[in-house]
This record gives structure tokens, C-alpha cells and sequence, in this order.
């Protein structure tokens, strides 16, 4: 018997019964979609995460006071004597309320010298509209791309170009005060670096909204990878417990083990779903076997044998199987997509949403202080947009998993239809 | 053991079923022979065991005792690969509900038993093509089993017995779901198969007209052989 013969033997007791067959194919579909799907997601976030990362640099060593009293131009000189560190840069972070035309938004303040913006952000930053701020006391702002468009009204722009903006500090006794905005910043899309629902400006003009006189972040970047870990202990050395020094190599990494436990758990979640499928598949075959015990019989009784009964129904769970993944591979594209976009529409609709899922993956340690500090201060959060990500090997291994566990659920049906005796099989009428 | 020119030869076959406790012996110490090219029918009254003797003719059924020749071959001691392989050479069956596959059409049905064997699509094809032509079926090749008469049906059934060129056809009740008419013709058919390519036809029947033209006749009452009736 040839396999053209097994599989067109397979396929028409498979097209016999179409619902059915397609019911069977459905829970395959399922299965895998839900697998690819999810998998693409943590592999989108992931890659996000990453990306941003690499716009702060894989040499960036952040450092956080733990105490009330901020750093100063000494420690920022100290920090810069430090061997093997090539650039050291002050920045000043803190939160706000903007005012404007009857919108509350709250914002990330941040001040940073204009000049050493890149090394916070990366080169993949600039701007929108208007000109860069200057590095005086009087405040000039940069406003990020949210702030000027924000979400809740549906992309129009809320902040122009040479307004003066209304901006609320200092919490309960609040300040209010004026700001000119001369620029906006093109979306960043950063989920560690808050970019989009910040204002920038310079250092001083920031410790002089906040009534600060000294930094309270501090950036500093090693020569290379592998002096980054020499920076942080040095730093760590002379500050003692009253710092919080964190690498984006450890980010990285705290990001990583949290999403590699997080897409455990999804694909055992989408794991129970084949599971289901399979113990559908094993029912129906069961069922097949037992409606056809009568062809069975009349095949044993023309000289089939057992194995070619049992390829058969073995090739029908296989080509189950197979289409499953096949229609399950396009279902779960088009629903990572969909995923994708809905839970990037939320974050940033919801900024406390928004907070929730840019912060926790840093948040999630204690030794992310310093990364949180950037990302997750203030009740503004970074939008978290991501697009799905797919490997081949994800693709391929699901319909491969779909075939082997569409396999294993045929195999009892496909042996009990194997061992029906001739005589019994034609007896059923 | 000496050549044997018989195309069955049943020794002393003995068939006890355990069912419930209770021993049925449904065979005893059953003996006979048919020559090659005989048309022969096995009748009794229902429940005589004349379907479980047809049963072990056909190997689908192992005796309890004795022994049963099909072309001089012992059939008894086969396992169960081995007696696919001799049901698809030596023999061919006949049912008296046609038993053709509902899904496929006259011509595959024919080609089933080739598909276990070594030949090729095209061998196959017209192979089925060429038996069903000439039992009047050549413009039903493609006909589903459910758009055909019963008459036709049994002929696709016949084409699929004598595809294989059996030694020997086992037919069970062939007529018994068909009109006279129909009926007429398909033990015509038979007959002449039998006449025209020696092959040694056995069946079951109730219907006199047809043991009328039977060669040989094996009686069976209460699991044992109360007669044997040779008219040629």
C-alpha cells in the first residue's frame, strides 16, 4: 500500500463527515493560535523592552540617592574620576500636573543638559516641531509627544508651539507656574524611559520648578561593556547604602527572567489548550472507529492488515493535526496583532494602566530602583507599544507540537480500530 | 500430504463458541470437498451454522477443531497477517448487504483489494474499469454505491470479489436483498464465472432456484452435515 493510498483513504473518511471534521480541525486551531499568540506577545515585549534598553545603552550605569539631600557638581566630579567611566550626566527628575484647556495630565518632568540628551535617549529621538530647549535657569520645555497629543483627545493637538503652559509642582501646596513650550518631541515609544509624557528641560531650570538645587539621577556610561560592572561596584564603594546603582545589563536582565517566567506560564496556558484538543480529537476518533467498525471489517475481509487500519486513522489525526496548525498559525498572527494593538490602545489611554505594565518589569526587583525611578515616577506612565514578534521556530515548533499531540490522541483509537477482528467488524449492521 | 485437486477441503471442523458460561457448539466434525471449478451452495435452516462455516472458509473465522484446504493450503495455523494476505489472493466475498465502502465509487471499490498488493494506479484503474465494463457497469465507473441499484450494487461487489482472480468466491446469501429479477441475473453471473475461469464458487442461499443449478450441495443442520448432494 502506498502513502498516496494511506493519505486519500485518511482523507475520505475525513471529508465524509465535514462538520465534524472541521469542529475536530477547530480545536487544533485554537490551540495553536493561542500558542503562537501569546508567545509573540512576550517575544514583542520583550523586544521592546530590549530596544529601549539599547537606546540608554548597554554601558549605562544609573545611579538614585536614597536619601533626601540630592547629588551635587562635587559627587558629579567624584563620579567622573572614577577610571574606566566616560561621561557622567546630571539629571533632575520629577512630576507634574499640566493644565491645559480644562485637561489635568500628569507629567515627568525632566531636566537634563540639552547637549546630553542623546546620551539618555539614544540617537532614534527628535524632534517633532519646534527648536530644542536652552540650557538656562529660565524654564524652556520640550514637550514628549503625548503630552502635546494626548490620547483622550484622540490625536488632536492639545499643546502648540509658543503657548505658555500651566504646569502644577510640588504636590499638596501646589505651585502653580507658567512654562513657554518650543518644541515636541517625535513619539519615542520607550517603555523604560517615559519620554512621551514628559516635558523636557534643562537641569537648572528643573531644580528651580521643583525648588531643588541638586540632581537626583545620575547617568553615567562605562567606556565599554566590560568596565560596566567595575563603574557600579566603584560607585557603590564610595556611596555606600546611601545610593542605588543599577545597570542596564541588570534591567536587562530582571526584564528577561520576568518575561521568560511570564511566557512560561502563557505557554502552559495555551499548553492546556492543546491539551483539550487533544482529548477532542481522541473522542471523535473514538467515535469514528466505532461508525466505521462495519467498513473496517469489510476492508480486514478484502486483505487489509492491522497496520495499514491503524496508518489510516494514525495519517487522519495527522492531517488534522496539520491543517489545525497550518489555519492556527494565520488565526494566531491575526489575533497577536489584534492583542497587540488592544493592549497598547489601553496602556495608553489608561496612564495608571500604562504605569502598571511599562513599570512592573523593571519595578518587579528591588535592584530596579533606579530604572523605576525613571520610568514609573509620578502617576504618568510610558505608553507600552510593542508589535508581536515571530520566530520561525515558534511557528514551526506549534504545528509540529499540533501533529505530535493530534498523533498521540489518535494513536488509541487508531489501535483499537486496528484490532477489530473481521468477523465482529461485519457483524455491525 | 498428498497434492491436493480440491479447491476446499473441510476435515472434521469442529466450532465451539463460549458464551456467557454456556459451551455452543455451533460445528461438528464437518467434512467435505469441492473441486475446483464447482458451483456449490452450503443451505440449512437459520442458525443451522451454515454462516459460521462460511466464516471459517473465509478465514475470518478459526475453527476449534480440524482443518480447512483452500488450493491445497492449510488455514488454520495463520496468523492473522498471513491470512490478509491469503483473503486477498485466493479468495473473494460476496455479502448479501453488498458491503461496498459508501464514500467511494464503483471503480475504487473494485480497486480495494489491489490497493494492498504491488499494483500500479494505472494497473488498478483498468483493471476495475476493464471487470466492471464487462458486467455491464462501464457507465457507472464513478457512480457512488448509494446511486445505484441493488442488482448493480452486487455486481460492483462481484468485480470486487474477481479482481484479485480468486480461487475461490464465497458469496453469503447473494440474492437475498434483491428482486428475482436481479437476483436471476446475478447468479447467472456467478455461474458463468464459474463455467468461463474455474474458479470455484461457494455460497449460502434459501433460494431453491438457485441450488437448482448448484453442482454440489452441503446440507447442515444443528452444526452438523446432514447431507451431501452432488447433481452434476
Amino acid at each position: 500500500m502506498n502513502a498516496d493510498d494511506i493519505f486519500w483513504l485518511s482523507f475520505k473518511d475525513l471529508t465524509e463527515k465535514k462538520i465534524r471534521t472541521a469542529l475536530t480541525v477547530v480545536m487544533v486551531v485554537i490551540g495553536v493560535a493561542s500558542i503562537i499568540a501569546l508567545v509573540s506577545q512576550t517575544a514583542g515585549i520583550s523586544s521592546a523592552i530590549q530596544s529601549s534598553l539599547n537606546s540608554l545603552g548597554p554601558t549605562s550605569v544609573l545611579v538614585t540617592t536614597t536619601k533626601s539631600t540630592g547629588f551635587t557638581a562635587a559627587d558629579v566630579a567624584e563620579l567622573s574620576s572614577i577610571p574606566n567611566v566616560s561621561s557622567v550626566t546630571p539629571i533632575v527628575e520629577g512630576s507634574g500636573t499640566l493644565l491645559s484647556n480644562g485637561q489635568n495630565t500628569s507629567v515627568t518632568l525632566i531636566g537634563i543638559a540639552p547637549q546630553d540628551l542623546d546620551l539618555l535617549l539614544g540617537n532614534n529621538a527628535s524632534l517633532y516641531q519646534g527648536s530644542m530647549y536652552q540650557d538656562t535657569i529660565a524654564p524652556t520645555v520640550v514637550a514628549g509627544h503625548s503630552v502635546a497629543f494626548p490620547s483622550s483627545l484622540a490625536g488632536h493637538q492639545n499643546l502648540f508651539i509658543g503657548q505658555s503652559a500651566v504646569l502644577a509642582v510640588g504636590g499638596l501646596s501646589t505651585d502653580v507656574v507658567t512654562v513657554p513650550i518650543v518644541g515636541i518631541m517625535q513619539s519615542y515609544g520607550s517603555l523604560i524611559l517615559p519620554v512621551d509624557t514628559s516635558l523636557l528641560m534643562s537641569s537648572s531650570a528643573a531644580d528651580e520648578l521643583l525648588h531643588r538645587s541638586s540632581y537626583n539621577l545620575i547617568l553615567m556610561k562605562a567606556k565599554n561593556t566590560s568596565t560596566v560592572g567595575y563603574v557600579a561596584n566603584t560607585t557603590t564603594a564610595i556611596y555606600g547604602s546611601s545610593v542605588r546603582v543599577i545597570t542596564t545589563q541588570q534591567i536587562m536582565q530582571t526584564a528577561n527572567q520576568i518575561i521568560g517566567s511570564i511566557s512560561s506560564l502563557l505557554i502552559v496556558i495555551a499548553g492546556i489548550s492543546l491539551l483539550v484538543a487533544a482529548v477532542g480529537i481522541m473522542n471523535i476518533m473514538l467515535i469514528a472507529v466505532y461508525e466505521r467498525t462495519h467498513e473496517i471489517g469489510i476492508l480486514k475481509s478484502l486483505g487489509f492488515k492491522s497496520r495499514h487500519i491503524l496508518m489510516i486513522f494514525m495519517v487522519q489525526a495527522l492531517i488534522i493535526g496539520f491543517i489545525g496548525g497550518i489555519v492556527g498559525i494565520f488565526l494566531g498572527a491575526g489575533a497577536s496583532y489584534g492583542l497587540a494593538y488592544g493592549i497598547s490602545h489601553a496602556s495608553s489611554s489608561s496612564t495608571s494602566g500604562g504605569a502598571a505594565h511599562g513599570g512592573a518589569a523593571v519595578q518587579g526587583s528591588d535592584r530596579g530602583a533606579a530604572g523605576a525611578a525613571v520610568s514609573g515616577s509620578g502617576s504618568s506612565g510610558s505608553s507600552l507599544s510593542y508589535s508581536p514578534v515571530f520566530s520561525p521556530s515558534t511557528v514551526v515548533s506549534a504545528v509540529v507540537v499540533a501533529m505530535i499531540v493530534s498523533l498521540i490522541a489518535g494513536v488509541y483509537p487508531a489501535w483499537r480500530a486496528s484490532k477489530l477482528q473481521p468477523i465482529e467488524a461485519l457483524r455491525e449492521l | 500430504m498428498p497434492k491436493d485437486n480440491y479447491s476446499v477441503r473441510v476435515t472434521n471442523v469442529g466450532k465451539t463458541y463460549r458464551s456467557e458460561g454456556i459451551e455452543v457448539r455451533a460445528l461438528q466434525d464437518v467434512s467435505f470437498t469441492f473441486k475446483k471449478g464447482d458451483f456449490a451452495a452450503i443451505v440449512g435452516p437459520s442458525g443451522s451454522g451454515k454462516s459460521t462455516l462460511m466464516n471459517i472458509l473465509g478465514t475470518i473465522d478459526k475453527p476449534s477443531h480440524g482443518e480447512v484446504y483452500i488450493d491445497g493450503i492449510a488455514t488454520s495455523h495463520m496468523d492473522e497477517a498471513q491470512l490478509a494476505d491469503f483473503r486477498n489472493k485466493k479468495l473473494g466475498f460476496v455479502f448479501q448487504a453488498f458491503n461496498l465502502i459508501n464514500g467511494l465509487d464503483a471503480q475504487k471499490n473494485v480497486e480495494l483489494p489491489l490497493i494492498v498488493g504491488p499494483a500500479s494506479h494505472q494497473e488498478r484503474r483498468e483493471k476495475a474499469d476493464r471487470l466492471l465494463t464487462q458486467l455491464g457497469l462501464g457507465h457507472r465507473l464513478h457512480q457512488k454505491p448509494t446511486q445505484l441499484s441493488g442488482g448493480e450494487q452486487q455486481r460492483v461487489a462481484i468485480a470486487r470479489a474477481l479482481v484479485n482472480e480468486p480461487a475461490l468466491i464465497l458469496a453469503d446469501e447473494p440474492t437475498g436483498n434483491l428482486d428475482t429479477k436481479s437476483g436471476d441475473e446475478v447468479v447467472k453471473l456467478l455461474r458463468s464465472i464459474c463455467d468461463d475461469n474455474g474458479v470455484t464458487v461457494v455460497m449460502v442461499t434459501h433460494n431453491l432456484d438457485i441450488t437448482r443449478k448448484c453442482d454440489k450441495i452441503i446440507h447442515i443442520r444443528d452444526g452438523r452435515m446432514l447431507k451431501e448432494e452432488v447433481l452434476k
